[in-house]
């Protein structure tokens, strides 16, 4: 196990900055999620951290040893890549067996460890096929017992999952954290699905053009997002961030009135989440329009209102009915959190 | 009726383009196993030999010793020119180094010189060198010929293979040596196969430079047939067996390994 450090570590492609300065430290044992839209530098993090592409600046240390110039053999990580990167020419057994080969793991103990890794990605019985004859999720396995089978200090995955159907990617996800639960290797998770950072996360660190923009745990992302794109990039669905202004202590948006502990100014946008608004019947609630869509989710019905440029979407009981275009009115519940930012900079306000 | 002459001429063709092939090929294996006096003869009706082949391989023809030359000269050419190609070929693929474009054009444009402008250098440079009518003079010329050719066949065949394996082997702990061996060799093992039965004829096929650089010692099959021009006029029986002896190993290897040729040519085209 290990602990990750990176200091101002910055990557240029010419004259293209992909991550700009960024520092961040990766407690032993922890599971850190780079989470941010494609483009946004958490891949390119990752392969610095496996050694697969050169550092512009800043330093890298594993263990509190700098390994900038080391190669990634040296390293001691494992990762798994978005497209596995299987060896397609060799069977499962000698894809897991290769990383032990490398090191020069004794035959007898390398069968041993196979045996023992496959059997705890449940792939104990397809040793000896090669990776085109498995499926999609047998092949992540593989890749997973390749990465495990030497336990490693670090893990590393690059979208694993992103390869999967839905059914498969929840069921993956759940085995990831019982994995990691029960090897306790640090590991660093690159996903832009923001569900995948939530659920698995000890932390995340949401980044954008470069830049960690937030690195918290996933509770207290989700419940105090740092600025704009993350309020807007965290939650299913997401954050109903609604345009306004603030007067005489009042977010006034068309059809919204809302009293918020701000001084008056223009260009404010109030964010609140829509499982934190309720449906009412009365035409004098603080968020009023016209129902504009309802969206079955099995367990719930997203209800969308709709006034003049403001749209605003809510979580509501599964059975709720009411006809498209009718009046539509929303009240926030109790203890709801409100979330005010600066249009122009997208800080938070309040 | 429209649709039944088009059928017609179109099967008529492809008989015509068959025959036009194929007629030089087959009168060659005939015209092996017939007696002198039947050579110019069109009629299938002859009594056949083998004795043509028995009187190429004997005094004074002994094309033994050229059927050897031919064979080390092709099979040292292909064993030292596609591991070397091989290795530049994935460094041409993989290294973004300044230049790379340029330098890769330079090695393709060894092909664009024609032969006959280069021979001349070749043999100066060989008598310099006491190598002339050597295998070693032959190997070089041909290692120079085939070198680029399979350096590019041999790229487009890896370019095609995804770096996420190798990257995985280097994270596994493999150098990047190891890499190539264990990974990326396997993987391109079909279009190298496809590059080494090219530099294979190639080489076994080549001539020009075989007739200049060769006088006795280091024949080779092609040059060979030429001596069955005598002052007694064209031994076409005799040469036809030689031809024959210089297609079929060809012909063979070809059969054999065929379904990799055709693999090969596909994981080459298609990225």
């Amino acid at each position: 196990m290990a602990e990750v450090r990176l200091v101002d570590i910055e990557k240029k492609y010419g004259s293209f900055l992909a991550v700009s300065k960024q520092s961040l430290t990766i407690h032993d044992g922890e599971f850190l999620v780079l989470l941010g839209p494609s483009g946004c530098g958490k891949t390119t993090t990752m392969r610095m951290i496996a050694g697969l592409e050169d550092i512009t600046s800043g330093d890298i240390m594993i263990k509190g040893e700098r390994i900038n110039d080391k190669p990634p053999k040296d390293r001691d990580i494992a990762m798994v890549f978005q497209n596995y990167g299987l060896y397609p020419h060799m069977t499962v057994r000698q894809n897991i067996e290769y990383p032990l080969k490398l090191r020069g793991v004794k035959r007898g103990e390398r069968k041993t460890r196979v045996q023992e890794t496959a059997d705890k990605v449940e792939l104990g019985a397809l040793l000896d096929r090669r990776p085109s004859e498995l499926s999609g999720g047998q092949r992540q396995r593989v890749a997973l017992a390749r990465a495990i089978v030497r336990t490693p200090s670090i893990f590393l995955m690059d979208e694993p999952l992103s390869n999967l159907d839905a059914k498969l990617r929840v069921t993956m996800r759940a085995e990831l954290k019982h994995l990691h639960h029960e090897l306790g290797v640090t590991t660093v998770y690159v996903t832009h699905d923001q569900m995948e950072a939530m659920t698995l996360a000890s932390r995340v660190a949401v980044m954008r053009e470069g830049k960690i923009v937030q690195l918290d745990t996933p509770k207290k992302i989700y419940a105090e997002p740092a600025d704009l794109f993350v309020a807007g990039f965290i939650g299913s669905p997401s954050m109903n961030l609604i345009d306004g202004s603030v007067k005489g202590g009042v977010f006034r948006a068309d059809g919204v009135e809302i009293p918020v502990p701000l001084e008056d100014r223009s260009g404010v946008v109030l964010g609140i989440r829509p499982e934190e608004l309720d449906i009412s019947q009365g035409p004098n609630a603080p968020i009023n329009g016209k129902l504009y869509a309802l969206e079955l989710t099995g367990e719930s019905t997203l209800v969308t209102l709709r006034n003049g440029p403001t749209s605003v979407c809510a979580r509501g009981h599964a059975d709720f009915e009411a006809d498209i275009n009718s009046p539509c009115h929303l009240t926030p519940k109790d203890g709801a959190r409100f979330h005010l930012f600066d249009r122009a900079s997208g800080e938070r306000l309040g | 009726m429209k649709r039944s002459l088009a059928y017609v001429g179109e099967r008529a063709l492809l008989i015509f383009i068959s025959v036009v092939v194929l007629f030089p090929i087959a009168w060659m294996f005939l015209t092996a196993f017939k007696k002198p006096r039947d050579a110019y003869s069109l009629s299938l009706n002859f009594e056949p030999t083998l004795q043509n082949f028995v009187t190429v391989f004997s005094e004074p023809w002994n094309l033994g010793s050229m059927v050897m030359n031919s064979v080390i000269v092709a099979t040292v050419t292909v064993v030292i020119a596609v591991p070397c190609a091989a290795l530049a070929a994935y460094s041409f693929s993989r290294f973004r180094v300044k230049g790379r474009k340029f330098l890769f054009f330079l090695i393709l444009s060894t092909q664009f010189i024609p032969a006959v402008v280069i021979v001349l250098p070749f043999f100066l440079m060989f008598r310099q060198l006491d190598l002339l009518d050597t295998r070693i003079a032959l190997i070089i010329v041909n290692l120079a010929i085939v070198t680029p050719f399979v350096i590019w066949m041999i790229k487009g065949f890896i370019d095609a293979i995804p770096t996420d394996s190798e990257e995985a082997a280097m994270i596994d702990g493999a150098s990047r040596l190891r890499v190539i061996k264990d990974i990326v060799m396997p993987m391109a093992a079909p279009g190298i196969l496809t590059s080494s039965i090219f530099c294979f004829i190639l080489t076994w096929n080549e001539f020009l430079f075989a007739l200049i650089l060769s006088r006795r010692d280091a024949v080779t099959l092609p040059v060979g047939l030429v001596s069955f021009r005598t002052e007694r006029g064209d031994l076409w029986e005799l040469m036809s067996a030689a031809g024959v002896m210089i297609t079929v190993p060809i012909f063979i290897m070809a059969l054999f390994i065929q379904k990799h040729f055709t693999r090969g040519m596909t994981a080459g085209a298609v990225k």
